[in-house]
């Protein structure tokens, strides 16, 4: 026994730095190595802040004014997802239908749209729109529909251009409801529209809401594009601002903090929307506990 | 019944995207970007715009917010600076409340406003070209269009010869891009350039310019065409660039009003050069300019 235990005296001293780094790091739970990592990025941070002398009371003044921003830049993108979801559930049934009509217009518009850049149709709708409007060709009851402000015209063509993408999202989640469920429901009497209402839609609806939440938080950064027009959402405001105060780092920069924070709250509550809306697809959720 | 739905469904599909995107199907012939040369017939209509702003109680305005000393915001999100000072002026003497627009500086010259905006007090030079699409008031001020370079440079002396060949920075839609390209005119005549074979970078505004110069001499442009009480002021806001010779030319700049303005805009521009006038001879204007522009008082002919 004596001996085995000065083997295992000797033995011990043996283990090379790398090993026992190693075995030091297992016995590390995960979850701290992660939050070493991010407590390490926030010091390089603002040390990096520190270093270039970011003005903090210039931040601080500004701060307000350029957050100011934020409900505009809420409305415009509330206002753009629910016109791209109406929008998409046409095109996607448009494109589901047999009827050439429907088919080829919504085949039109979601091509057209989506080949065409989304600055490209914010400048269309605010700028080229309203200059048809007075055209001698142009019947007056028209010219309301096509003169529009800033905030009206940033809703319209965001939600036509996310409508066109939202098309192809909804189609895939009609078409991912198994056709033996509509057989099943025509076997049961059903007509066509009561399966559609009855036993595609909620299935389909299932599939469709996650990756609408992810097109709303994708918004929320595109929507800075309507600031070149000259809506005063969050990216105009950090934009002019640093353009008058010759400050675009300290502007553009709490410009991003204020977008990382919006789409990080609504990252969240995707994620709970998505857990929920998928509880009936999970199966051994209790045994394997992630 | 399956054929009706869908009859339906089409037929309101249809009107969405015929509502919704129609016009993009005409982008190509329709949207030639600043032309304003068409239908400048004013008043079809027949509604008076004066009458319109009257009743709604409100003068829509349209600047460039990050155009100091003359539009910008403070910390507040307020809107001030000479161009400001004189909207609000404008507008108090019509007795209305005033509201700001800030499209593009492109945006506001090339006319066709569709009515979004009544008037643009924004440092507009008055050009014939521009007057093809815009009425122009009585000059409310007259500024000098000066270059600068970095402060660190010190091979431009002679602006006229010095600057040949050089990248100069200007704002897009700018009277000093038209003074680079030799094609400037003023009401007075056209306006030669002393600057020969520039090349020149285009910018949204003058203090993006500004800022790029200040980047370096020559790292992104060599030098800047701008307004003097701008160029001063960003270098009062600390910004490397210094005034490089004496200013090149002196604009005259007018309140602008769309002539295609769909309710016809003949009585309000009478009435806002009316007030132009008044603002000149019971000293208004002198005193907004001293207090934006160090005392100076840019608003006599030069």
């Amino acid at each position: 026994m004596a001996t085995g235990a000065t083997h295992g005296e000797r033995q011990r001293p043996s283990f090379s730095l790398k090993e026992r780094l190693e075995a030091r790091s297992l016995a590390t739970p995960f979850k701290a190595k992660l939050a070493a990592v991010y407590v390490l990025i926030t010091i390089v941070l603002l040390l990096l802040f520190a270093y270039f002398e970011f003005d903090t009371a210039f931040m601080a003044e500004w701060l307000p004014y350029i957050a100011g921003g934020v409900p505009l830049t809420l409305i415009i993108c509330v206002g753009g997802i629910i016109l791209a979801t109406a929008l998409a559930v046409f095109g996607a049934l448009g494109r589901l239908s047999k009827n050439p009509l429907a088919q080829g217009v919504a085949n039109f518009y979601v091509s057209f749209i989506r080949g065409t850049p989304l600055l490209v149709q914010i400048f269309f709708v605010y700028f080229a729109l309203p200059q048809l409007a007075f055209k001698e060709q142009t019947p007056t009851f028209l010219q309301p529909f096509l003169v529009y402000d800033i905030t009206f015209a940033a809703i319209l063509a965001l939600g036509v251009n996310y409508g066109a993408y939202m098309s192809e999202i909804f189609r895939a989640g009609i078409q991912s409801v198994g056709y033996g469920q509509i057989e099943a429901a025509h076997a049961l009497g059903m007509s066509a529209g009561q399966t559609t209402r009855r036993v595609v839609l909620p299935q389909a609806v299932r599939n469709i809401i996650p990756p609408t939440g992810n097109e709303f938080i994708a918004m929320l950064k595109d929507s800075s594009l309507v600031g070149l027009a000259g809506a005063t959402e969050l990216f105009y405001r950090a934009q002019s601002t640093g353009k008058a105060e010759s400050r675009a780092y300290e502007t553009l920069a709490v410009a991003a903090l204020i977008y990382w924070g919006l789409t990080s709250i609504f990252s969240f509550f995707q994620k709970r929307l998505e857990n929920k809306m998928g509880r009936g697809y999970v199966r051994e959720l209790a045994s394997h506990g992630h | 019944m399956r054929r009706t739905r869908l009859l339906a469904l089409v037929s309101m599909l249809l009107l969405v995207v015929a509502t919704a995107c129609g016009g993009e199907t005409t982008a190509g012939g329709g949207g030639s970007g600043g032309g304003g040369n068409d239908s400048g017939q004013a008043g079809k209509e027949g509604n008076d715009l004066l009458a319109v702003i009257k009743e709604k109680g409100v003068l829509t305005a349209s600047t460039d917010a990050a155009y100091p000393p003359q539009s910008s915001r403070n910390s507040q999100g307020e809107l001030e600076g000479f161009d400001i000072d004189v909207t609000n002026e404008i507008a108090k003497r019509l007795g209305v409340e005033v509201e700001y627009e800030t499209p593009p500086f492109d945006a506001i010259v090339s006319g066709s406003w569709s009515s979004r905006w009544d008037l643009s007090v924004g440092s507009v030079t008055i050009t014939p070209e521009r007057q093809a699409v815009l009425m122009f008031t009585t000059p409310y001020y007259y500024t000098p269009a000066s270059i600068a370079v970095h402060e660190s440079n010190s091979d431009i002396q002679d602006i006229e010869n010095d600057l040949d060949g050089a990248t100069i920075g200007s704002c897009t839609a700018c009277s000093y891009e038209d003074y680079l390209k030799g094609s400037l005119e003023l009401t007075t005549g056209p306006v030669e350039s002393v600057i020969d074979d520039s090349e020149i970078k285009i910018y949204d505004t003058d203090s993006t310019a500004i800022q790029d110069l200040a980047l370096g001499d020559g790292v992104r442009t060599d030098a800047v065409i701008s307004a003097l009480p701008t160029l001063e002021q960003a270098i009062r806001d600390d910004v490397a660039i210094k005034i490089a010779g004496d200013p090149l030319f002196y604009e005259p700049l007018g309140v602008a009003i769309d002539k295609s303005a769909p309710e016809d805009p003949k009585a309000f521009f009478e009435e806002v050069d009316r007030i132009i006038k008044e603002m000149h001879s019971d000293g208004t204007l002198t005193e907004f300019s001293k207090k934006w522009y160090e005392g100076t008082d840019l608003t006599k002919k030069a």
